[in-house]
């Protein structure tokens, strides 16, 4: 069995970081598979997924941290208009960002539970927002 | 700080205006934003959030007689207006070479209430000097409503940048002084001759909806301490620059925070970021 369902975020900052774990503990419930995996994958090359400890201190470090290793002011090549948009790709930030948290995660589904350790979280990250945004929970096993 | 207002801006892609597929499918092509994702008002109450903007002057294009249709009607402006009339100013268009151009744009403004006129000569392919103009213009004077003229090279298909040189506003800023316009895009990439327009006439003003290579703060940095000299803005022009992101196609946060930090007085950014717009509205007396 394989269930997918969309979660639609509507970020508010350039940068932002979302617990979304009770999104994905509500797919797992709502899917009905007893043995398997859950993954959440972002549709986006501009945001990230990644799993840490909902802290205040490590969101600050986290986000301290990506912003001394993609600093804004950098002459980055991707600052240009893009013609096949029509508009210009001045988030280079964002795209590197994304490639260094990566787009998904996984978490094993045993006994219709969510297997996770005590201190994890699953954060989705807004590199270049505000903006719409969609995440996918897909939850497959057996039944 | 006094309100911060982005004058230049498109709502081509703002959901309530977007129940039509066929008619967006046309607003990306004409506008050459073939990629462009319709976004919720709340989206763009986020947007102008996180760029700490308090207001949007939207601006439509009336292309009846070059495209066949209007690309955002006044009527959809004024819907969009009525939504939030405390965040959202409403421009009207009007295709100048449609017979009832002049009916049009009066029902704009007397009827709809819209704010100014927004003109493109280079997609509506005409000399903003061309006496056929003259009665939209004496229909904005009489309502003390500005004009914001695309100028510059246009990046929308089927446009004739020569129609948006700064040199053909001269004769129209000398036959109608009191007439307020906006040489939108500062008339990039003739930039120093919109400089020199601004100069002669107080009642030309530019806006800084300009990104077409770079980074924001790059480009900021070659236009307006390179190209221009540093302190002609902050100096000589500082009454008649305001902020313009010209969203969606260019990137309005990026855009504002490059000019929050580009070094003009406080002042200075005061002005260009909001008491400005106010006065090209008419909604202030210029100091």
């Amino acid at each position: 069995m394989v269930k997918t369902e969309k979660v639609t975020l509507l970020t508010e900052q350039y940068h932002q970081m979302i617990v979304i774990t009770p999104h994905l503990r509500a797919a797992v419930a709502a899917a009905g598979v007893q043995n398997g995996l859950a993954a959440v994958i972002t549709l986006h090359t501009t945001t990230g997924i990644s799993v840490n400890e909902a802290l205040e201190c490590l969101e600050s470090d986290i986000d301290d941290a990506l912003k001394r290793l993609v600093p804004e002011d950098h002459p980055y090549a991707h600052a240009r208009i893009l013609p096949s948009y029509g508009s210009t790709a001045g988030n280079p930030t964002g795209h590197i960002k994304s490639m260094l948290t990566g787009n998904h995660c996984l978490f094993p589904v045993s006994d219709g539970q969510l297997v996770m350790g005590e201190a994890q979280e699953v954060y989705f990250y807004e590199f270049d927002g505000p903006a719409r945004r969609t995440v996918t929970i897909t939850v497959m096993g057996e039944a | 700080m006094s309100q911060v207002i982005d004058i230049h801006t498109h709502p081509a892609f703002f959901e309530p205006i977007c129940a039509d597929s066929a008619q967006l499918a046309f607003r990306r092509q004409t506008l050459g934003l073939y990629k462009a994702g319709t976004a919720p008002l709340q989206h763009i109450f986020n947007q102008m959030r996180a760029a700490q903007i308090d207001r949007l002057a939207l601006l439509p294009l009336d292309l009846t007689t070059r495209a066949g249709q209007e690309v955002v009607s006044n009527a959809e402006i004024q819907r969009l207006v009525a939504l939030d009339p405390e965040r959202f100013i409403g421009f009207a268009s009007v295709d100048p070479f449609r017979a009832d151009a002049c009916a049009v744009l009066e029902q704009a403004f007397n009827g709809l209430g819209l704010a100014g006129l927004k003109l493109h000569p280079a997609r509506q392919q005409f000399s903003p000097a061309d006496p056929r103009l003259f009665p939209l213009y004496e229909i904005c004077l009489r309502a003390n409503r500005p004009v914001m003229f695309h100028a510059g090279i246009s990046l929308q298909p089927e446009s004739l940048g020569h129609f948006g040189h700064p040199a053909g506003f001269e004769e129209l800023a000398l036959c109608f002084p009191k007439l307020r316009f906006c040489l939108a895009h500062f008339g990039w990439p003739w930039v120093t001759e919109t400089a020199a327009l601004l100069l002669k006439y107080p009642n030309v003003y530019a806006d800084t909806g300009l990104l077409y290579f770079d980074s924001a703060r790059e480009f900021y940095e070659q236009v307006f301490r390179r190209t221009l000299g540093e302190h002609w803005i902050d100096r000589s022009l500082r009454h008649q620059v305001m902020f313009g992101s010209n969203n969606p196609r260019f990137e309005q946060l990026r855009m504002i925070e490059a000019l929050r930090s580009f070094g003009w007085r406080a002042g200075t950014l005061e002005l260009v970021l909001g008491r400005n717009a106010l006065v090209f509205l008419g909604q202030e007396r210029a100091a």
